[in-house]
């Protein structure tokens, strides 16, 4: 689906922002992408979709090469979600923003219709509200159900949770976890390891432009030396998990941990009762 | 101290009240996070207690609003502000100056502080913020972390007794939000200021918070010492809030009788939660 050969990236002012990083995205995969602030996450992001080209290396989405594919063309089977909805919304009326954004997809209007219909259900949005007048986690979700309303088989995702409030966070989660579920690949950049924890299976990250891991969301969080360079704070319950040692290294969750130790009590009281 | 009497806000046009029938008292040195869901009039709580409401935010205001024991009705914002401290969501539109140190001393002008104590207050703000290698640099060039210690530092400078910070983390990555929250610990341990943060961030509120107020469709639904709200997690749930996975974790070893004790804040009190089971469990 998506892949990157040796790429490098600098904006014109700077040195490398983007250090000879190589990796690919199957289909179907749910990838998050993490490092702290300017580590070079968003731009890495941009370059997946043509937003920006490469400096030196190559990257290719579909088997399109970026560098000499237009953007456009692209645009046409990637969806993306910039960090700040504001950037995206351009339209006066709900309803306006999501059929904007069918236009050079479906040519059909009854067709565009019916799919905005769609969207607007599945994300309970009212159509003829105003973007602009609504809070930063609606307008968040509409930036997302424009972009989903042209089901988009590659969905790039810049901090899709940030500025909502942890109810809007779980049903934006929820709507892509599904899509994902359905095949959409999702590659997704957050600061929220918690989420990350609950919804993605693999994870890059990046620290100063370079890719410092790359793995299972499982083995990765767990990784001290990774996440000591990236700076990075893995979820509570894996945290947990590596403060408690080498007996709990195989717990990530919630529900294991909770059952570990419900077994373990067990299996120790049970053995003082035959000793005693 | 801050003391809210039966307060109830509705924003000027607006069809329904921001606040309801809110009573709440912030003692002197205290540490309160407010959480709730977007909506839930969070900012607009905060807006009465510096005076922005009713004075710049006009409306149907009713009960009543002391700071240090002054009626916010009958005191300006500007009057309000050497006592109450204001860090605002938007970051960009509380910074005025291009300079880190012109920031700084802008307020410190404004309120009239006499010259010779200007540099001493200045250097203690930025050294409370742990920026004084910042003083001379462009706000333009500080990414989002250092301009929000900058942001804090400008009010710290002004000496206020309380500050009100409206989810001053909100664009930053977990270590920097925790940089935010270690000065604010700083501020209320070391120089007794008084903290009210509005904050999502509910695993850093759970650690370093004294108080929950918790809040939902303009009620105060919640409010207590840290660990007596996180018992109350179904209530939390319909406000839209969540609870440190470590704080489920223990209601989960306390449905199955493993654990009767305090719900652990962070993940430190979680070891020793799940180290004493485990011990008990061989006694």
């Amino acid at each position: 689906m998506l892949r990157f050969d040796r790429v490098s990236f600098s904006y014109r002012t700077e040195t490398a922002t983007i250090s000879d990083v190589s990796f690919e995205i199957g289909e179907g995969e749910f990838v998050a992408l993490l490092g702290e602030n300017g580590a070079g996450k968003s731009t890495l992001l941009r370059l997946c979709n043509g937003l920006l080209r490469p400096t030196s290396g190559r990257v290719s989405v579909r088997g399109y090469d970026t560098a000499t594919t237009k953007t456009s063309a692209i645009a046409r089977f990637t969806g993306f979600l910039f960090q700040n909805p504001d950037r995206q919304i351009c339209q006066n009326t709900v309803y306006g923003e999501i059929m904007f954004g069918l236009e050079y997809i479906l040519p059909d209007e009854s067709e565009r219709r019916r799919r905005t219909d769609e969207t607007l259900a599945l994300f309970s949005l009212d159509g003829l509200g105003d973007p602009f007048g609504l809070s930063r986690g609606e307008r968040q979700q509409i930036a997302l159900a424009a972009i989903l309303a042209r089901k988009p088989v590659l969905l790039l995702l810049d901090e899709p949770t940030t500025g909502l409030d942890y109810r809007e966070c779980m049903t934006v989660m929820e709507i892509v976890s599904n899509l994902n579920a359905e095949g959409t690949t999702v590659f997704m950049i957050s600061h929220d390891m918690e989420v990350v924890a609950d919804f993605a299976r693999r994870v890059l990250v990046l620290s100063g432009g370079r890719l410092i891991g790359d793995g299972p969301v499982r083995r990765i969080m767990k990784d001290p030396g990774v996440l000591r360079e990236a700076s990075l704070l893995p979820a509570q319950i894996p945290a947990l998990a590596m403060t408690l040692g080498d007996s709990f290294a195989n717990i990530f969750t919630i529900d294991e941990m909770a059952d570990t130790v419900g077994q373990r009590a067990l299996a120790r009281q049970t053995s003082v009762g035959k000793t005693s | 101290m801050i003391r809210i009497t039966g307060l109830s806000f509705q924003y000027g046009g607006g069809e329904k009240n921001a606040l309801s029938d809110i009573d709440l008292e912030i003692n002197n040195g205290d540490f309160l996070g407010i959480i709730g869901s977007s909506g839930a009039g969070k900012s607009t709580l905060t807006y009465a207690m510096n005076g922005l409401a009713p004075h710049h935010f006009r409306g149907d205001f009713r009960g009543e609003v002391t700071v240090n024991g002054l009626d916010t009705r009958q005191n300006q914002p500007e009057e309000l502000a050497r006592h109450v401290g204001s860090v605002f969501q938007d970051i960009d539109s509380q910074m005025l100056a291009s300079v880190v140190e012109d920031e700084i001393l802008f307020g410190l002008e404004n309120f009239g502080i006499p010259h010779d104590e200007i540099e001493r207050r200045m250097n203690d703000a930025l050294e409370s913020t742990g920026i004084s290698e910042l003083r001379s640099r462009t706000v333009a060039s500080l990414s989002g972390g250092q301009k929000q210690k900058a942001a804090i530092a400008a009010i710290v400078a002004l000496r206020p007794s309380i500050m009100v910070l409206d989810e001053p983390t909100g664009e930053l990555d977990p270590q920097s939000s925790r940089m935010v929250f270690e000065i604010l610990k700083k501020l209320n341990e070391e120089h007794g200021v008084t903290i009210v943060l509005v904050e999502q961030k509910i695993m850093l509120l759970c650690e370093f918070a004294r108080r929950l107020a918790v809040m939902d469709g303009g009620k105060l639904i919640l409010c207590g010492p840290v660990k007596d709200v996180l018992d109350s997690a179904d209530r939390l749930e319909d406000a839209g809030v969540n609870i440190p996975r470590v704080a489920t974790l223990a209601r989960r070893l306390r449905e199955r009788e493993l654990y009767h004790g305090d719900i652990p804040l962070d993940i430190g009190r979680a070891k020793i939660m799940v180290e004493g089971i485990l011990s008990d469990a061989a006694l």
